[in-house]
């Protein structure tokens, strides 16, 4: 059986490419391909660019830079705001006790 | 495409979270600890950095000045109740009235004399720095609230005579 399938053997692949005709392509077959594969690489480039940013998000050294970074911006902003009203409170109370009637 | 987007919009979400909750848990802290809602001075004390020694002089004055201050403000009260109630003249300013606007307006010299000199003394308490920038911060502030004193004084007295 091995020794009857010899690959060039002219007159069986003239007979086999007869036997399985190749369809013929659409109209812009070409053009077609071209674009969805443009297309893709576009997908491609932001979705990268994406999933770079989430896997240095996701990196335990910046994530908890990050989260600490926040959380003294947070505190820091807080402590600033807080003071500012209390001295704004106490400034009032002041005035209110040497000028009496001018706050109340 | 979508998942890190997700992933992206988690970590903003805990970023805010966690500076919100920061700031809130720090102003809040500082509010409680900062805050002494029966002490009169106590923003002399915030504001211009003054000792137990500075502030104890400073707490004289202060206690020394409000009497008096209670008892001309009491008077400009008195003179205003009375002229509002005096019979009118029609359109004319009768000599009474002239007299009183008078009384009135020495009365007024006399208390803005009395706490410029209570600002004046209570900076001398303070170092020459810290002193300089209260006396022209009071002159700032005082500037701005005379005339809502006035009016106010003018307003505690309609609501005496009514009692």
């Amino acid at each position: 059986m091995k020794e009857n399938m010899n690959p060039n053997d002219a007159p069986l692949s003239a007979l086999l490419r007869a036997a399985r005709p190749s369809p013929s392509l659409p109209p812009r077959f070409q053009e077609n391909v071209w674009r969805r594969i443009e297309a893709g690489g576009a997908g491609a480039g932001s979705a990268g660019w994406l999933a770079t940013l989430v896997a240095l998000v996701m990196k335990p050294r910046f994530a908890l830079a990050g989260a600490a970074l926040l959380l003294l911006a947070g505190a820091w902003l807080g402590a600033h705001e807080g003071t500012q009203v209390v001295r704004q409170d106490a400034q009032g109370r002041y005035l209110a006790a040497v000028m009496p009637g001018s706050l109340r | 495409m979508k998942r890190p987007l997700f992933i992206l919009l988690g970590a903003l979400v805990l970023g805010a979270a966690i500076f919100t909750g920061a700031y809130f848990v720090s102003q809040r802290t500082c509010l409680i600890c900062r805050a002494q809602p029966d002490d009169d001075l106590a923003w002399l004390r915030l504001e211009f950095h003054l000792t137990d020694a500075e502030m104890a002089r400073i707490q004289k004055l202060h206690e020394g000045y409000l009497p008096q201050c209670a008892a001309v403000c009491a008077q400009i009260a008195a003179k205003k109740q009375e002229l509002e109630s005096a019979p009118g003249g029609g359109t004319n300013l009768t000599a009474a009235t002239r007299v009183g606007l008078q009384e009135l307006d020495q009365l007024r010299t006399q208390c803005r004399t009395q706490m410029l000199r209570y600002f004046t003394t209570v900076s001398q308490a303070m170092p020459p720095e810290q002193g300089r920038r209260y006396l022209a911060e009071m002159q700032r502030l005082t500037a701005s609230t005379q005339e809502q004193m006035e009016q106010s004084m003018s307003a505690h007295a309609s609501h005496d005579s009514g009692r």
